[in-house]
């Protein structure tokens, strides 16, 4: 009964600003998918009403992760891996192939290594609020969390969606500053990880997936695919100039040179669109946004609180990065969603999750 | 205590959170953002009026070009399908300035009704509008011209190269060649056809469906700029295309052409003949020839058939499209018996010397079944059994051997499983068995469908091309050889990629001294004065062979009416089977005439014929010293 009036008082602790972010950043997304859709994609019209429905089911898995105190996460946090690894293994069962990978049930809608994600970064909070991270100082003391990287990781592999594999690792990895390893182990780990990329090029990538880093190291290799994606993705971005061309009146989007434009190029449309102005200040939003995540991570009250906003990042971080580079054309053509903005069911609710749980940690930091 | 979970605050040792080194990812989602934001300023402001004219007045567009299909030939590089350049027309709705005096032109161009192009164009609306739609594939010189010269005045009019299928002899081998066209919506989703593209040609049926991917090879393609009214202005870069792969037959086209003459009828008044033919090397399986007919002129195919003359195919009455080579099925009726002898030899029921009466019927029960010659044969050993083609014989044999070794060696041939030719859509035939019928039809098995059995009418089915490689098997000795159609793959320049070699199914199926004994009933099929194959003689060779003659529907049907009133779906069909030289064979030809009204001997075997003559006059014609040399050496090997 006491914790009726104990959520009321935790309403003045919301963290109003990070929502405020997060809400602005989703809103302008809708606003740019709008026009990309306008362009007569396939079922444009679709794009925008399924996408409002997403994102109002977005807001409801936030207030739900909300209510919850997030040390109930700690408790929970094996069942809720085992819980996503399992998900894995079943994709890796029963799913068909599309495109070449295994990687989503329900025909194509559900994306298991999303949440995989989420799941991976709670258990290793959970480690680290057991074992701090201070106290981490060999290399056989991060077997354990490399294990609970590695398991999600290799699964995804298996299932040949390497670009969220990549994805996975990086998020993994954005925890490793915390611990006390000495530099030499970072050399060494470098090393491994390097010996690791060389074996993927060889046995691991698909010649199309090769052909993609190919061509982005040499754009005209081969103009009809990948490298043709990215240049176009570059001449929208370029004719964007200084204020852009204005809402529904790019060029290159209207006319459709873009590829997946209302998905994985939703960055270039906003860029040909809104210029520079509307481009550096959506940068800005998803900055602040982390900085922002990385303060409650600072503020937690325990240590897990701490470990999982930072995991959190992570997730919000890499793909947001890996999608910006490779609009910019500073990364090869990989599939990866900017998180809150583009289209897309899994990637958006995955985000909702991680977003939820940053406003629960930051709600309950003065709670004792 | 509202604080569940306060203990976790105990497991914490001195590591507070506010400890946790935080900088560096700090500094990284700093570093990250800020390089970004210094790459849109290095496109947007630095780069960006160049980017932005790329963008604005001109725009980039990528054209495809289209690889050229690889050509086939056949076993000596004549080439029977080859790609020649063509050109065709496109118009893009969203470039269209002006609709009317556009389409009046091309219509006046093409001779075609302004409203029709009008109607086909349509008025597309969302992403389809940059879609081009095809009005002609294949222009002819002048149209190409003329289209050419008034192209800036009509933006959205399109000419692209495409090359076409040429299929040189038309309608030669067209089943075998196999259909092309468009990809389909289908295979488009599918994972095999990931990297195909709507419009592309992709083989459909037969030799082009088989070898798909070898025929395909890959398109290249162009990056022009282009203004806005779709002139192009610049090429930034291209990528060549790689033609597809030669594909060697192992079909001999004279053979081909001879084989399918064989159907041709002389005499205008009565229509060619239906059927099929295979033409086998029982040495290593190539197939010399594969007819079926009626066949069709390929080249429709070639630019995409239109829907009626499609339908008009597809609904055709004795279904031109279909392969009858390998994947039609008929009763081998007494070209059977040539395996019904082999076991009752190999089982030991008979031997050369065994002689049954033949008194024009053969009795089981209370059934009677009659031989085809009423007067009866008399008594008759195996030899004269399968020169005259005697009936009972083979009845009695088959009432001894009973069903299921019948079947045991039926099935030892090769017979009721596909030969593994290759090509979609082949028949396995059928082997019946007690237990097929119980399965099947939940009846039990009588004992005189095994007596119908050993003469090849019956429930027993079998596919020309099974029956060409069954013969093979009898003419080299007991190898069942998989038939080979393609000898080898090359590029497009003549490098070969891959040497197909021969293949075995089984090898010694039966023992030596069985099988001559059963060659030598067939050659006097053939070469004796009374054989009923002796119209398959070939001047200076030895030919083996059996006839078959397979009644359609029941006698009673048809009995009463003149040869020439039994409607012609109820018409016998005629079987002919042979092997030459017997010393040691080179070449079997088995050819099915459908609802002929003749018999094997007579209708069939002059078929046969006519492609063992081309053969023997081909490899005759060969440089003399090259056969002196070949005697010579085996000479020297005895």
């Amino acid at each position: 009964m006491t914790d009726l009036r104990v959520e009321r008082s935790r309403g003045q602790h919301f963290d109003w600003v990070f929502a405020g972010i997060v809400t602005t950043l989703a809103l302008m997304g809708l606003v740019n998918l709008v026009s990309a859709a306008a362009s007569g994609v396939e079922g444009g019209s679709d794009i925008v009403s399924r996408q409002v429905t997403v994102l109002g089911l977005a807001a409801l898995v936030i207030a739900l992760v909300l209510v919850i105190d997030y040390r109930h996460y700690d408790r929970f946090a094996y069942v809720i891996y085992a819980g996503s690894v399992g998900l894995l293994l079943l994709t890796l069962a029963i799913a068909e192939e599309t495109r070449g990978a295994r990687a989503w049930l329900f025909s194509g809608r559900f994306q298991p290594s999303e949440f995989a994600k989420i799941g991976m970064v709670i258990a290793l909070a959970h480690y680290l609020g057991r074992h701090p991270p201070s106290t981490i100082r060999r290399l056989r003391d991060l077997f354990l969390p490399g294990l609970i990287v590695a398991i999600p990781v290799g699964l995804i592999v298996a299932q040949k969606d390497l670009g969220v594999a990549v994805l996975t690792l990086l998020i993994g990895l954005t925890l490793l500053p915390l611990v006390n390893v000495p530099l030499r182990v970072w050399l060494a780990i470098g090393l491994v990880g390097l010996a690791g990329l060389a074996g993927l090029w060889q046995f691991g990538l698909k010649d199309y997936q090769q052909e993609r880093i190919l061509g982005f190291l040499d754009p005209s290799r081969d103009p009809l695919s990948s490298g043709y994606q990215q240049m176009q993705s570059r001449i929208a971005v370029g004719s964007g100039g200084l204020f852009g061309t204005g809402w529904q009146q790019g060029t290159q989007t209207q006319l459709r040179f873009l590829p997946t434009q209302h998905t994985d190029f939703a960055f270039s449309v906003l860029a040909e669109e809104w210029g520079f102005l509307g481009a550096a200040l959506v940068l800005a939003l998803y900055a602040a946004m982390l900085l922002w995540a990385l303060m409650i991570a600072r503020n937690s009250k325990d240590t897990f609180g701490a470990a999982l906003a930072i995991g959190l990042v992570g997730t919000l971080l890499w793909p947001a990065a890996i999608n910006v580079a490779m609009v910019l054309g500073l990364a090869p053509v990989i599939g990866v969603p900017l998180p809150l903005f583009s289209y897309g069911g899994s990637a958006l609710l995955s985000a909702a999750i991680a977003i939820g749980l940053l406003l629960n940690i930051s709600m309950r930091r003065y709670v004792f | 205590m509202n604080d569940p979970l306060g203990h976790s605050r105990l497991s914490n040792t001195s590591d507070g959170p506010g400890q946790l080194r935080l900088w560096p990812i700090a500094v990284v989602v700093v570093l990250i953002f800020s390089l970004f934001v210094g790459r849109l300023f290095q496109l947007q402001i630095l780069e960006g009026d160049v980017l932005a004219s790329r963008s604005q007045a001109n725009s980039v567009r990528t054209v495809r070009i289209e690889a050229q299909r690889g050509t086939i030939v056949d076993r000596e590089g004549r080439t029977i399908a080859a790609s020649r350049p063509a050109f065709g027309v496109d118009v893009i709705p969203y470039e269209v300035r002006n609709p009317w005096r556009t389409y009046s032109v091309l219509g006046a161009i093409l001779a075609r009704d302004p409203r029709e192009i009008a109607a086909t164009v349509g008025q597309p609306r969302g992403r389809r509008r940059f879609q081009a739609v095809a009005l002609e594939k294949d222009l002819a010189r002048v149209e190409h011209a003329k289209i050419a010269t008034h192209r800036y005045a009509m933006p959205g009019v399109e000419l692209h190269r495409k090359p076409l299928r040429d299929y040189v002899y038309g309608s030669l081998a067209a089943q075998l060649l196999g259909t092309i066209g468009e990809v389909g919506p289908k295979e488009l989703k599918s994972e095999a056809f990931a990297d195909y593209r709507q419009g592309e040609t992709v083989g459909k049926t037969g030799i082009e469906a088989a070898n798909e991917e070898h025929l395909r090879g890959r398109a290249g393609g162009v990056n022009l700029i282009v203004d806005v009214g779709g002139r192009e202005i610049d090429e930034i870069d291209r990528v060549e295309p790689i033609p597809g792969g030669r594909l060697v037959l192992s079909l001999d086209l004279d053979l081909q052409q001879a084989a399918e003459a064989a159907f041709r009828s002389d005499d205008p008044e009565t229509p060619d003949r239906m059927g099929a033919l295979v033409a086998l090397d029982p040495r290593n399986g190539d197939v010399l020839a594969l007819v079926s007919e009626p066949a069709y002129d390929a080249n429709i195919f070639a630019g995409g058939i239109d829907q009626a003359a499609w339908r008009a195919l597809n609904q055709d009455e004795w279904r031109p499209l279909r392969n009858r080579a390998i994947a039609g099925v008929y009763p081998p009726g007494s070209t059977y018996k040539a395996i019904v002898a082999a076991a009752g030899l190999a089982e030991g029921v008979i031997d050369e010397t065994t002689v049954v009466n033949c008194p024009g019927y053969f009795r089981l029960g209370r059934r009677v079944y009659r031989c085809w010659k009423r007067g009866g044969h008399g008594p008759v050993d195996l030899e004269a059994a399968l020169r005259g083609s005697c009936d009972v014989f083979f009845y009695e044999l088959g009432k001894t051997l009973g069903v299921e070794t019948l079947a045991r060696y039926a099935k030892l041939f090769g017979l009721g499983r596909t030969t593994g030719i290759g090509i979609r859509g082949e028949a396995s035939g059928l082997v019946p068995t007690p237990e097929w019928k119980l399965r099947t039809r939940g009846e039990k098995w009588i004992d005189g469908e095994t007596i119908s059995l050993s003469i090849g009418q019956g429930a027993n089915l079998l596919t020309p091309i099974q029956l060409a490689v069954a013969y093979a098997a009898i003419a080299n000795g007991g190898t069942v050889v998989e038939p080979r159609l393609v000898l080898r793959r090359e590029t497009w320049d003549g490098r070969v990629v891959e040497e197909t070699a021969p293949r075995i199914r089984a090898e010694h199926i039966l023992a030596k001294p069985i099988l001559d004994m059963v060659v030598r009933g067939l050659t006097s099929v053939v070469m004796d004065p009374k054989g009923t194959g002796r119209r398959a003689r070939v001047p200076g060779i030895t030919v083996a062979g059996k006839s078959g003659t397979t009644q359609v529907v029941s006698l009673d049907l048809v009995e009463d009416l003149e040869p020439e009133e039994v409607p012609i779906r109820y018409r016998d069909h005629a079987l002919f089977v042979a092997f030459a030289p017997v010393e040691s064979p080179e070449i079997v030809v088995a050819a099915i005439a459908e609802h002929s009204g003749g018999g094997g001997g007579s209708v069939a075997a002059p078929m046969v014929q006519k492609v063992l003559a081309r053969y023997f006059e081909k490899t005759e014609s060969r440089v003399p010293s090259q056969i002196a040399a070949v005697v010579h050496l085996e000479g020297a090997h005895r």
